[in-house]
């Protein structure tokens, strides 16, 4: 079949299309007077709420912990102290990713050309795994804020290993998991066993479909 | 633009280009109820992006652009949720077209829904009879880039229709 013969068929079933589909007056009515939200504003509710709880969770735990800074810095832990703000810092670092994405989502232009719009939508949606790999770094202060000085002045030899061997093992894994946490590795089992992979792996087909068209667009600037 | 000709100019639109919605709802959805949500969809962002329509674009072009936009994210999307199955797919046809011709228009279709979701707007654009440069400001690739990859897929299609002849 060659193009002539595409073109004509495309163009003979247009002819036939549902062109009698009435454009509603009423629905088209309804549409513009409400402010009627589609898939991609319904992105923006989970991501303010988060955003919210985020932000009333950083501002809460700091004012606690400055609070302990100023009143009674010798009579608590400093391991807790520190482990602690290092906790709500990464927090903090987190929603500010978070915000950079919703305002990014606000600027979303649909009349910008295809590839261009396309790139921006997913490098939005990678994005999320930002906040992940900053939260992830959290992991051996969550093995470190219980300590204390009688642990270390009465400690046994096994319980010290033990404590190292945790703090030391969260510590590599966090350090991993924040490298190697992209979406070009989406595929493997560990991403897939942690992020569930499946929501993913479109998205990689996509990025490998518009990496095709932006090496092709390069190749043709040469 | 006041209020009252923003809805008049976008009853306009949709009256006069509703065959564009449909054809781009059929390009990217196997089924009648994906492809009426996507035709919503597709309204809902020319209503939204219609103030900042530049004139200086011809509407196709712009209308172009959204409904392929849209298109490609709630393929996406919906691709998450569930595959596209040919089994699925009811033609948007009212008056069938001769039998030959209907079979070879559902295999079109077919090999069409089996493309990645940039070559399945390419090819839709070039059976539209748009020109490269029309196609290349629509997709924003060079128009040498659309005639390399329009020359790809047009040899794909045309393989598979070949292999069907011969099976």
């Amino acid at each position: 079949m060659n193009d002539t013969d595409l073109k004509y068929l495309w163009q003979t079933s247009n002819e036939q299309i549902a062109i009698s589909q009435k454009s509603d007056k009423t629905s088209l009515d309804y549409l513009t007077k409400r402010n009627v939200s589609h898939f991609l504003s319904s992105m923006k509710p989970i991501k303010i709420f988060t955003l919210l709880v985020g932000l009333l969770w950083v501002f809460s735990i700091g004012y606690v912990l400055i609070k302990l800074t100023i009143n009674a810095y010798d009579q608590v832990s400093l391991y807790f102290l520190y482990s602690a703000y290092f906790q709500v810092m990464l927090t903090a670092m987190a929603v500010i990713f978070y915000l950079i994405q919703l305002s990014t989502l606000y600027s979303i232009d649909f009349n910008n050309p295809v590839v261009i719009l396309q790139k921006t939508l997913i490098s939005l949606k990678a994005s999320t795994l930002n906040v992940t790999r900053i939260l992830i770094l959290q992991l051996p202060f969550w093995t470190t804020f219980y300590w204390n000085e009688s642990m270390f002045k009465n400690g046994t030899l096994p319980l010290f290993i033990l404590q190292g061997a945790v703090t030391i093992s969260f510590t590599y894994l966090a350090i991993w998991l924040f490298f190697h946490l992209k979406i070009e590795n989406a595929d493997k089992w560990w991403f897939k066993l942690l992020l569930q992979g499946k929501e993913w792996e479109p998205l990689i087909t996509s990025i490998v479909i518009l990496n095709d068209m932006e090496e092709e667009v390069a190749s043709d600037k040469d | 633009m006041a209020k009252h000709n923003l809805h008049q100019t976008f009853h306009e639109i949709i009256e006069q280009h509703k065959g564009l919605l449909v054809k781009v709802a059929r390009t990217y959805c196997g089924n009648e109820e994906d492809r009426q949500d996507l035709i919503q969809e597709i309204r809902i962002q020319i209503w939204k992006s219609l103030p900042k329509y530049d004139a200086n674009f011809a509407m196709t072009t712009w209308l172009y652009r959204i409904s392929i936009n849209v298109a490609i994210s709630f393929y996406r999307k919906n691709s998450i949720r569930r595959q596209y199955t040919i089994a699925k797919t009811l033609p948007l046809v009212i008056d069938p077209l001769p039998n030959d011709l209907q079979e070879k228009f559902n295999l079109l279709e077919k090999f069409i829904a089996e493309l990645n979701e940039m070559d399945k707007a390419l090819i839709m654009l070039y059976l539209e009879d748009k020109s490269y440069l029309d196609i290349s400001e629509i997709m924003g690739i060079s128009v040498s880039n659309v005639g390399t990859k329009m020359g790809r897929i047009k040899e794909k299609l045309k393989k598979r229709f070949l292999n069907h002849k011969e099976n």
